[in-house]
């Protein structure tokens, strides 16, 4: 599959039944019906391909990875102003992650991603930080970490969530342990959707969030397959 | 008799009647009584010294004449007054604090008793130091042995406390037989027991014997100066004893043992030989770089101070030696800087040593413990205490513009100008005591910034660091005071130089403290008591500012040079504080300007996102001295023993139990291989005890044979 897994966008089918057997096969209700077309929630998906292969006509898909957009709520005029375009420094916060986007935020560093020729920078302290990176969905235990990380970084500070659960709380919803996504904690100005999201998407959020790439647009609904 | 006679009369009488009141009154008004009791002492002390070295008219007196031991006299010159007024000033403090501090005392040990050896010991230390014979100065100097070890052991139920006072004691006799053996074979020689007699006793003497004497004399009186190696009891009995006790202890009897080897190994048989001085220089180097090892190693608040006295005695002792050194090779003027740098510090060391005792003894009263890695936090609840103890820290750790900077800096420069000397082995040992007491220097601050760091600031690591409260007045003014003096003397050494060898005249070359102080107030280009160029450019860099404000000579320490090299060193206390002020206030502005537009947001401190930074987080003393443990791990030798105790299989150890122990240095080298020497030699003297009544009437007969046989050979 390349540098990514790929994701469903939003098709038109034939029918309303084929629409409402996709958003009946989908897990984790990324996928609604709506008359003839079935719309996807990137922010829920997660690639599990049974809207691919486990449906007589599969969804439309989208084999990229720019799929980074600004939040719905703080996302608007967010972008970090030019002084940040060639050094940024990004705090990650693991906070209750599966490990799988960790691992997927530690490949920027390998010299195949390689973000610092790109000027983006890790730091261990927030007090140095212009990112906070976030995976995992917030767990009960690490609310208090997040919450004081990001009241520790000065001002001309952003929030990215990277990964579903991160943006929507993905299989893990909402519990008492769990906050269900970082935006039920703190202000999130950016997200990755992706579960998770390859690290070329990641890299696309951080080039979006220093205003180096435009934001996706919402997907046109496709008319045939890809 | 005049005033003076008049105030030890009254001195000794104050003392008595004290022991007497401790008895009558009930426990509860014993604290007080101590206070003044002992404040009473010490004003009186303070007004005779002070008579004497004001007047400069030796005060001295016939007491009576005892059949076959001879006449009795006190005699109080220009020494005696100057070690009596660092213990007056010493005892005055350590007496207001006893007020409240002593109450903690009350129910579980004799009150009655602390007053009466307190104030025996106030007393015998007057004595020792007025006395001016044989006979009568042992018998105070066991006065004082016999009721310091009764107060380092009043804590009597510790075991640790008896052991340590059943030490200081047996030490502490051992040397006073070094001490007695050395000034009765003196007085018998000189028939007579007065000192001032006893001065041409040694006239004439084989130079092997002369060396036996200062040896003796030199580590007799070094057992209690805390001199390596003979200071195996310090560490374990300064702490042990109530901290006002302990700051007596290290203001003033650990002086003592300074004014003994003054006296003897001075005055009356001056050691005048190179090889003397470097057994002083070396002696007092390694008892520097021992103690302050020790001291910041240690996590006990008063054992850092016990072993901090000993660096601070070595530093003294160093600067004795190197004096010795510089008259046995005709440099008296360098003797007697070297003098009065050991004078200095030593004076120094009783104000700030005794700050740090009361200080240390206050935290132990109102935390509850004096274990640094329980303490912590002090500073927000105990905020005067620990302001005092962080002058007095400031002051030990040589930080101008404090007294200890002053001291130490002078001492080091006097080793430095060891370059005079014509041999280079000597020349290579000054260097390398040089070398040695800046270490010393370096790790005193390393030490104190621990003692202070760790203990008053950050979290508080015990419940009862958390709940202290403030200590009482009484305790608080004592301090203060100590650490007032503690910043005079070091803004204003330019006034004590010239005193201190006014003072000290018959030991010190009368021109040192004029070398010393260059007369900027008062000279000019006209009266010629500086050259003009050298005034001229000391005037353009400010050294005459303040002449028409203050009296005395002038406000910079200088040592003069050739035309090559017009300034061996010059430092101004005065002035650096002057400059340090004008510089922190400018900085001051200047960062308040540049930031008034600036809007602050205080947020907590970031920990790592942790819910809570426990005290158990922060640093520890052990964890902050950790590296100096790891460099100088020749000299400590510790012994680790690890016991892993396996219960699953090899891989997977369950309880790893680690011990680290260490054997003090000198008690390995020394106390340690002479004791163990002791024990076999009465092992096989015992042999002799078999209990047969056939052997011991052999014995009285072998006995009388051999006096028969010495009486005949005389």
């Amino acid at each position: 599959m390349g540098v990514s897994p790929g994701r469903p966008v939003n098709t038109d089918f034939s029918s309303p039944d084929e629409a409402q057997l996709a958003a009946a096969i989908c897990p984790v209700n990324a996928i609604l019906a709506q008359g003839k077309s079935a719309l996807v929630d990137p922010g829920k998906c997660v690639h599990c391909l049974r809207c691919r292969w486990g449906i007589p006509t599969p969804m439309n898909w989208d084999a990229g990875y720019e799929w980074a957009r600004p939040s719905a709520g703080n996302g608007e005029g967010a972008t970090f102003p030019a002084s940040f375009s060639k050094s940024l420094h990004i705090m990650v916060v693991d906070a209750g992650d599966c490990g799988a986007c960790l691992h997927e935020v530690k490949q920027l560093n390998n010299p195949l991603y390689n973000m610092h020729r790109l000027g983006f920078f890790f730091t261990a302290t927030p007090r140095a930080a212009d990112l906070l990176l976030v995976v995992g969905p917030v767990s009960e235990n690490m609310r208090g970490a997040l919450q004081k990380s990001w009241e520790a970084m000065p001002s001309t500070r952003r929030v990215m969530a990277v990964g579903s659960c991160a943006i929507s709380g993905g299989v893990f919803g909402r519990s008492f342990m769990c906050a269900g996504g970082v935006g039920s904690v703190l202000p999130v100005n950016f997200e990755v959707p992706g579960n998770p999201p390859p690290p070329l998407a990641i890299l696309h959020g951080l080039l979006m969030a220093t205003g180096r790439k435009p934001a996706t647009k919402s997907e046109p609904v496709a008319e045939g397959r890809s | 008799m005049n005033t003076v006679g008049l105030a030890l009369v009254l001195l000794f009488l104050v003392c008595a009647a004290g022991v007497v009141l401790g008895i009558v009154v009930p426990a509860r008004r014993v604290p007080p009584l101590v206070a003044w009791a002992g404040s009473a002492v010490a004003v009186l002390a303070l007004w005779s010294s002070g008579a004497v070295l004001i007047s400069g008219n030796e005060f001295s007196h016939p007491l009576w004449t005892i059949p076959s031991v001879g006449t009795l006299s006190i005699l109080m010159d220009r020494v005696s007054a100057f070690f009596l007024l660092i213990a007056a000033v010493v005892i005055l403090a350590s007496s207001i604090f006893s007020a409240t501090y002593m109450k903690r005392y009350a129910g579980r040990y004799s009150l009655a008793a602390f007053n009466a050896w307190y104030l025996v010991l106030c007393a015998s230390i007057v004595w020792i130091l007025i006395e001016s014979d044989v006979f009568g100065f042992l018998l105070a100097w066991e006065a004082m042995s016999l009721s310091s070890y009764l107060l380092v052991n009043f804590e009597h139920q510790h075991q640790g406390t008896r052991q340590a006072g059943y030490l200081m004691l047996a030490m502490g006799e051992a040397g006073f037989i070094a001490v007695e053996l050395v000034l009765v074979l003196l007085a018998v020689r000189a028939g007579s027991w007065q000192f001032s007699e006893l001065k041409g006793a040694a006239i004439g003497l084989r130079p092997a014997i002369l060396w036996v004497v200062f040896l003796l004399s030199f580590f007799g009186f070094g057992v209690k100066a805390g001199l390596v190696p003979v200071n195996a009891w310090l560490p374990r009995a300064h702490p042990a004893a109530p901290a006002n006790v302990s700051a007596i202890l290290s203001g003033v009897i650990l002086n003592l043992g300074i004014y003994g080897i003054i006296r003897v190994d001075f005055q009356l048989v001056p050691v005048s030989t190179v090889g003397t001085g470097l057994v002083m220089l070396l002696t007092g180097t390694v008892s520097a770089l021992v103690g302050i090892l020790y001291a910041t190693t240690e996590s006990d608040l008063k054992g850092v101070l016990a072993h901090s006295s000993i660096e601070n005695m070595g530093i003294v002792t160093l600067g004795l030696g190197a004096s010795v050194i510089f008259v046995a090779l005709g440099l008296p003027l360098l003797s007697g800087m070297a003098l009065i740098a050991a004078f200095y510090h030593m004076l120094n060391h009783s104000f700030y040593k005794s700050l740090l005792f009361l200080g240390a003894g206050s935290v132990d009263e109102h935390a509850g413990t004096r274990d640094l890695d329980r303490l912590g936090g002090l500073m927000r609840v105990m905020p005067w205490t620990a302001g005092a103890f962080l002058v007095g820290a400031l002051a030990i750790s040589a930080v101008p513009p404090f007294n200890g900077f002053v001291s130490e800096w002078l001492t080091l420069q006097t080793l430095l100008r060891g370059v005079v000397i014509q041999s280079t082995p000597l020349r290579l040992v000054f260097a390398l005591c040089g070398a040695t007491l800046a270490l010393t220097a370096a790790l005193a601050v390393t030490c104190f910034v621990k003692a202070f760091a760790i203990g008053f600031l950050g979290l508080p690591r015990s419940e009862g660091a958390a709940n202290a409260v403030e200590a009482h007045g009484t305790a608080i003014a004592p301090m203060a005071l100590l650490a007032v003096l503690c910043i005079v003397l070091g803004v204003l050494p330019t006034y004590l130089i010239p005193a201190l060898n006014r003072g000290l005249k018959p030991l010190i070359r009368r021109g040192s403290a004029q070398v010393l102080v260059p007369p900027f107030f008062t000279a000019n280009a006209e009266n010629g008591q500086l050259p003009a160029a050298f005034l001229h450019d000391f005037h353009n860099l400010g050294a005459q500012s303040g002449r028409t404000l203050l009296p005395g000579r002038g406000l910079v320490v200088l040592l003069r040079g050739r035309e090559a090299n017009p300034v061996v060193f010059a430092m101004s206390p005065a002035y650096a504080l002057v400059a340090l002020a004008i510089l922190l206030l400018a900085g001051w502005f200047v960062v308040t300007r540049l930031t008034c537009g600036r809007s602050v947001v205080r947020r907590p401190l970031w920990a790592g996102g942790i819910p809570r930074l426990l005290p158990q987080m922060t640093y520890t003393a052990t964890g902050f001295s950790n590296p100096v443990r790891v460099v100088f791990q020749a000299i400590f030798q510790p012994h680790i023993t690890e016991d892993t105790r396996q219960t699953v299989a090899v891989h997977f150890r369950t309880a790893i139990h680690r011990q680290r122990e260490e054997i003090h240095v000198v008690d390995r080298v020394f106390l340690r291989p002479v004791d163990a020497a002791v024990r076999r030699i009465a092992g096989f003297l015992a042999g002799m005890h078999n209990g047969r009544l056939n052997a011991y009437v052999t014995y009285a007969l072998a006995f009388l044979l051999l006096m028969l046989l010495m009486f005949r050979a005389a």
